[in-house]
């Protein structure tokens, strides 16, 4: 009789504290880190090629995209038209979108060109931590009905 | 042990049984409730710290140069806060004493488990949570690798361990609000129940007291109503059928009355015929006298039989009445001997001249009885002793003769009990002892039987020196 007393006791006391624990998965690690970030240019096939840019951090989106709007090293070519030394984008993101603000016109732009933004923009987000299903939307300097688009790249999915 | 403190009455009983029922059910209530919300506390607390810490990691990693040195250690650790360690293979960067906290399990799943892991530890009394994660590489596919970076954090929840004390302080208070509602609820129910036991008790106890036409009125509908009307019903019974005996040995008291009664006009006329043939015995063959003398002796038995047996059935029937005076107690003795030419026979023998108030007649029946027992049963010298104090008198009869058996002492106050059966034809009726007896209590006295220490039987009369007339 006592000792189920004292079993309830002891149930009634231990259930009030914090109880020491063994090791609980507690969800995805943290992720984010980079030797660079991966800028998407063209080869002579027109074929977007990924090139890894070494800046020892994987850094922004808008870093990353302003290296690609720089241009490529020698071996590939980019489709993209830019004034020299314009290279700032502006970048709003949310889990399921990333809106970028292009320093562009869209006749500046091949539709080879606009993969290359949205796979280095989706690129440095997904190696970022982001989901691989984000879609990305593009700003233009001048108002377009290809700016209302929610775009993937070919090569993330 | 318990059951030895176990209390006896019903009401504590229930009582005890209602509050621990009540205790119980609070307890288990409060402590369930304060059990589910402390565990909702550590785990609400425990993704707080684990997605601040993910977010802070997650936040400055981009930016992170990649291998490490030991300067990017310190600002991914400065990143997370105090108590941290980041650990790049051979690089360590640590600030906080509960970095030291951190369990080799912890760090085995760090790097085996490529995800984030807690573990809640108690150290120094106080409870801990460690974080340990890796820092992940993410491939443009979505395949994560491990970096080589590892971040412990170390967070103290005593907070939480005061919320979680004050969670339970206060669902016991409130459980403990409950007893004294408990011992008014069983109080009343003690109450509903025990008042019908009450009540049947106080009617059962008026029942063995003798009042037969006591009864409970049944209440409501439940085994204790069943209980009520069971003992009403024998009440019923007992009471009809003590009413049946009453009257049955009322017809018989009046039977022998009557016949008594009946016989004694008859017997008066051949009283009277049997005189005349008494005094024409003279003439008579001797045989026929024999005869004559034996039918004279039987009558005059019959007559006493019959006067005797009306006696008894006025004292049954309760219509004697005391015609009580003062009377010289010694005197009325002396008269009851002399009127029967005892006088020779028997030792008088008087302390003090005692007045007090009796039946004349009735004091002369009780030790006309006694003596006249005394000479024919026992032996002589008979001794009358009359003696008194401030509240009794006491005479008593003693002889000489073998004494009353152990076993007649109980009987001799019966009707017509004879303790010889040899001698049935004593001119007795078998009535005397039990008329005597009967006299004795209408003074309020008593008679009693035994044997006297070397000599034979000893009856004592006791009547009270003070008659209450009624």
């Amino acid at each position: 009789m006592s000792r189920i007393w004292l079993t309830a006791l002891a149930v009634m006391v231990a259930g009030c504290g914090i109880q020491p624990s063994e090791v609980i998965d507690a969800g995805q690690a943290p992720t984010g880190v980079a030797s660079g970030a991966t800028l998407y240019f063209v080869d002579a096939d027109d074929r977007l090629r990924p090139q890894l840019r070494r800046t020892d951090h994987l850094g922004t989106i808008a870093e990353a995209l302003a290296w690609l709007l720089t241009g490529p090293g020698e071996d590939l070519r980019t489709q993209i038209t830019t004034t020299e030394g314009v290279t700032r984008v502006f970048v709003e993101t949310t889990p399921d979108l990333i809106d970028l603000r292009l320093p562009l016109a869209t006749y500046e732009v091949t539709p080879l060109g606009i993969d290359q933004i949205v796979c280095t923009a989706l690129g440095v987000w997904v190696q970022s931590g982001g989901s691989r299903t984000t879609k990305v939307r593009l700003g233009f300097t001048l108002a377009t009905p290809e700016s209302a688009k929610l775009r993937t790249c070919p090569l993330i999915e | 042990m318990t059951w030895r403190l176990w209390p006896r009455g019903l009401r504590p009983r229930l009582l005890v049984a209602f509050v621990l029922v009540t205790l119980l059910g609070a307890a288990a209530a409060a402590w369930s409730s304060a059990g589910s919300a402390s565990t909702a506390l550590v785990t609400v607390t425990q993704e707080g710290l684990t997605d601040t810490l993910s977010d802070q990691i997650s936040a400055i990693t981009p930016q992170l140069t990649y291998p490490p040195d030991q300067a990017a250690l310190d600002r991914l650790r400065a990143a997370v806060g105090p108590d941290t360690a980041v650990t790049y293979r051979d690089l360590r960067s640590a600030k906080g004493a509960a970095t030291g906290l951190v369990t080799d399990a912890l760090r085995a799943a760090v790097r085996t488990g490529n995800r984030l892991v807690v573990q809640r530890i108690t150290a120094d009394d106080r409870p801990w949570l460690l974080i340990g994660t890796p820092v992940t590489i993410t491939a443009l596919n979505g395949e994560r690798t491990p970096s080589g970076i590892e971040v412990y954090a170390v967070r103290d929840l005593t907070g939480v361990q005061r919320q979680i004390d004050d969670l339970t302080r206060s669902a016991v208070g409130t459980a403990a609000l409950a007893l004294p509602l408990a011992v008014l609820l069983a109080v009343l129910a003690a109450g509903s129940v025990l008042r019908p036991v009450r009540r049947l008790r106080d009617t059962a106890r008026r029942l063995a007291a003798g009042d037969l036409d006591a009864r409970s009125p049944p209440r409501g509908a439940d085994e204790l109503a069943d209980l009520t009307v069971t003992i009403n019903q024998m009440a019923e019974s007992v009471q009809s059928s003590m009413a049946t005996q009453e009257r049955l040995r009322a017809d018989a008291r009046r039977f022998a009355a009557d016949a008594s009664h009946e016989l004694r006009t008859p017997l008066s006329t051949l009283t009277a015929v049997v005189e005349v043939l008494g005094t024409m015995t003279d003439g008579m063959e001797a045989d026929a006298r024999e005869s004559a003398d034996l039918a004279i002796t039987e009558i005059h038995r019959m007559v006493r039989l019959v006067e005797d047996l009306l006696e008894v059935s006025r004292f049954d029937a309760g219509t004697v009445r005391l015609v009580a005076e003062e009377v010289d107690l010694a005197a009325a003795v002396w008269n009851c001997l002399r009127a029967r030419g005892w006088t020779e026979q028997v030792d008088l023998v008087v302390q003090q001249e005692i007045w007090l108030r009796l039946d004349r007649r009735r004091l002369d029946v009780i030790v006309a009885n006694l003596v006249g027992n005394a000479l024919r049963h026992g032996d002589p010298p008979v001794r009358v002793h009359v003696s008194a104090d401030r509240d009794q008198v006491w005479i008593v009869v003693t002889d000489h003769g073998p004494g009353l058996a152990e076993t007649a002492l109980p009987q001799v106050f019966d009707r017509f009990y004879k303790h010889d059966a040899a001698r049935t034809r004593t001119p007795g009726s078998g009535l005397g002892l039990a008329i005597a007896l009967e006299n004795a209590r209408l003074h309020g006295g008593d008679l009693t039987a035994g044997n006297a220490p070397g000599a034979g039987a000893r009856f004592v009369l006791r009547l009270p020196r003070t008659l209450e007339d009624g």
